[in-house]
């Protein structure tokens, strides 16, 4: 078995085009994959979070800045230019926000799940953004001149830690090598639906996905961000793995399938999932994933 | 001997020669052998013939009236029928995903929740109807697909439903991505599931439509029955010549009325059919034909608008949805300069080549030779490229991730969606009436035809029994 990099519209567009086994999205399927290959099933196999990390100088990793989808739209927009801006030191009294200008980085020139689901994020507060920018997973980034583009999860962390003022998006699974030295950044508190300012961890991501296990459909396509209330963190989703209902032979779907129920069983054990700071997945989600995999013929 | 009334005769029959029957020469040869012996013989076997002749006219001449007059029938109270329920089934399901989805998409983009009265209560109507024609549709000639396609739709309809009201919920919640993707789910289970198997039963029930066209405007059976009628005709006349040289009669009673029966039962045969083909053939070419062409245009039209409300749902920068816009727009016409020149990515040809409207649906329907539908497909044929290129626009826009500007322009296209759309439906009913009343028309046609048929062919074999057997009983 061999695994490989690339971001989420690489992993969809691969198994898509039958190039990879099993393809890895954080990103649902979208109308038009299906269209294109209807045999494609995206079935959930952990469930992550996305954090917004941050490289404020003087800040220390402790004191987690607090910010809004609304404030990181209007940073992502060139409105909020400065990490003192009123709006950010309104939030987070006692902090010593500097005067640094906010760079704002964002993935390009691919698709990303990790952009649709934080596009996601600043669409359901801000409707400026919503109605200027919108989300999914490749947007019309706003033309700011300090705004940086980068390629993947591994060179977002890497530059924002060499970028002072920086504010970014991975998932969580690289926020231990972000938060470690060389790159020492921060990590943001969101604001969740209940108006509560949260960290992705086992208890709030495991509070977000449980607002959403009840409507999660057959084909487990559902994006989970900013659910109503409680303390759940407002940008979980679940890793996709990303297969097609029809294997070249009944050997490799076996196969296929053998690994895969591993996966959402056995190989969802918090030892297992937890080593990238994922959670396993609700029992009913393990059902309907499992039901998925008995499709792969 | 007394003469009978089935004698128009002058004189007696020389009946010592003939009615021994002895054969000519001294010997008798084998054909002579085979065949009745005496005149006594020969007229019993004669009527024997007729009575066959009038029997097999009646059968055969009654069958083919019942043929053509019951698949014309069909053709005119069932099968259209049937084929129009299912196209309207896959246009009440078209019209719901468009009208939910659009209405999802305007109000979650104005964040007023989460979908107008006026948008439910349409969906919901589509969704009844849509139950109510499928409900209503039979399954042309036991086809297993068509079990398949019923029990596709019968089992992913309230799927469906369900999977637009879990949006509605989570719309009403405010968790709008949650909204958004259970909406995707929703129009995927319309366009993946759904209108594809609509779009099978349509295409089954118009094949049916097709068959019995075909079997309303065949001449083989029709030519069958007249060939018997002819048979039965040259019968009577050798008969009569027969027996007018042995009576040196002219006319036989019996036998006279046996061919004036015939051939008035053949003569309304072939009148009723006449008309009737004709009825058909202006039903089918200028109703069933643009009818077909017009529907199927009109299903195209409800995946093109549907295909630029999903792509600005799904948001992924994949072009399966513009090339199968591109497809579809190609198909339904009216003309190469209806699309913009990157419509599409493709470069897939025109049916028919550069500059001509055959071989596109709109043009197709609109040569159909029926004047009042041409009329109807004028605002077809002149708004369609202005639809077509606000499409691609709306393409274009997504394929630069302007999600806003490409719902918006999505939006700003409905205006001419609904010219197009309207016009095609307009100009389907006229088709549609025009078929009906041609088709109608056609099978009424037959009338009484087959009684009549059968009465005369009853009558042939009687008057022509009867004729012969007075002729017969001279010789007793």
């Amino acid at each position: 078995m061999k695994t490989g990099g690339g971001g989420s519209t690489q992993g969809i567009d691969d198994a898509s085009d039958g190039k990879v086994d099993i393809g890895a999205s954080d990103a649902y399927l979208s109308s038009g994959d299906v269209l294109k290959n209807p045999t494609l099933l995206n079935i959930p196999l952990a469930i992550s979070a996305q954090a917004v990390i941050y490289n404020v100088p003087g800040v220390s990793q402790d004191e987690h800045i607090k910010l809004t989808s609304t404030i990181l739209a209007e940073m992502y927009s060139g409105t909020i230019t400065k990490w003192n801006d009123p709006q950010i030191k309104a939030l987070n009294g006692g902090v010593p926000l500097p005067s640094t200008p906010v760079v704002p980085l964002h993935r390009a020139p691919k698709g990303s799940g990790d952009t649709f689901i934080f596009t996601s994020y600043l669409s359901t507060q801000d409707q400026t953004w919503n109605n200027a920018v919108g989300y999914g997973t490749q947007v019309a980034w706003p033309d700011i001149a300090t705004a940086v583009a980068v390629p993947d999860s591994v060179t977002m962390y890497q530059k924002c830690g060499t970028t002072p003022g920086c504010v970014g998006y991975d998932g969580v699974s690289y926020l231990a090598a972000a938060q470690a030295a060389p790159y020492n950044l921060g990590e943001a508190m969101l604001q969740n639906g209940g108006g509560h300012f949260t960290l992705p961890n086992a208890e709030s991501i495991q509070a977000e996905v449980n607002k959403f296990v009840a409507i999660t459909p057959a084909n487990e396509t559902i994006a989970m961000i900013f659910g109503p209330g409680g303390d759940g963190y407002p940008i979980v989703n679940y890793e996709y793995a990303i297969v097609s209902t029809r294997q070249p032979s009944a050997a490799q779907a076996k196969a296929i399938r053998a690994f895969l129920d591993w996966v959402v069983t056995d190989g969802n054990a918090m030892s297992i999932v937890g080593q990238v700071n994922f959670q396993p997945l609700p029992s009913d989600i393990q059902t309907l994933s499992k039901q998925q995999i008995a499709r792969i013929q | 001997m007394a003469r009978t009334a089935s004698d128009a005769t002058l004189a007696r029959p020389e009946a010592g020669r003939h009615a021994t029957g002895r054969p000519r020469s001294g010997r008798p040869g084998l054909a002579s052998m085979a065949v009745p012996q005496g005149t006594p013989a020969t007229i019993q076997a004669l009527i024997a013939l007729l009575i066959v002749l009038a029997v097999a006219w009646g059968a055969i001449g009654a069958w083919a009236v019942d043929q053509h007059s019951s698949a014309a029938s069909s053709l005119a109270h069932s099968d259209e029928p049937y084929s129009s329920d299912a196209q309207q089934l896959y246009l009440a399901i078209a019209d719901a995903d468009v009208t939910i989805t659009t209405s999802f998409l305007h109000d979650s983009s104005t964040q007023t929740p989460p979908s107008s009265l006026a948008a439910r209560q349409r969906f919901n109507h589509d969704l009844i109807a849509a139950s109510g024609y499928l409900a209503d549709l039979r399954n042309p000639g036991g086809n297993p697909q068509f079990t398949q396609a019923v029990a596709t739709l019968a089992g992913g309809m309230p799927d469906y439903y369900r999977d637009v009201q879990t949006a509605q919920t989570e719309y009403v919640q405010g968790i709008t991505p949650a909204g958004d993707s259970a909406m995707e789910v929703a129009s995927e289970d319309a366009h993946l599931t759904l209108l594809p198997a609509a779009k099978e039963l349509y295409q089954l029930e118009n094949n049916a439509v097709m068959a019995s066209s075909s079997q309303a405007t065949s001449l083989t059976t029709v030519i069958v029955a007249f060939i018997v009628a002819i048979i039965a005709a040259i019968a009577l006349f050798l008969v009569q010549r027969w027996l007018g040289r042995r009576t040196h009669r002219v006319f036989n009673v019996g036998l006279v009325v046996a061919s004036a029966a015939l051939l008035v039962s053949a003569l309304s045969l072939a009148v009723a059919f006449v008309g009737a083909r004709s009825d058909l053939n202006t039903a089918i070419g200028q109703g069933a034909h643009p009818a077909e062409s017009l529907a199927q245009a009109s299903i195209d039209v409800q995946q093109i608008r549907g295909d630029s409300i999903l792509n600005v749902i799904a948001r992924s920068g994949d072009s399966s949805l513009s090339e199968d816009s591109c497809s579809l727009a190609l198909e339904v016409g009216p003309s190469p300069t209806s699309l913009p020149a990157d419509f599409c990515s493709k470069g897939l040809p025109w049916p028919s080549g550069p500059g001509s409207l055959s071989g596109t649906l709109l043009g197709n329907a609109s040569s159909a030779g029926n004047a009042q539908v041409t009329a109807d497909l004028q605002t077809a044929i002149s708004r369609a490229p202005a639809w077509y290129t606000t499409n691609a626009a709306d393409y274009a826009l997504g394929d630069k991730y302007l999600y806003p500007s490409e719902q918006a322009n999505v939006f700003n296209a409905a205006t001419n969606f609904t010219v197009v759309e309207n016009s095609v439906d307009n100009a389907l009913k006229t088709a549609q009436l025009t078929f009906s009343t041609q088709a109608n028309a056609g099978a009424n046609a037959f009338g009484p035809v087959e009684a009549i048929v059968i009465i005369a062919a009853v009558i042939m074999g009687l008057a022509a029994a009867w004729g012969l057997s007075a002729r017969l009983g001279e010789y007793r």
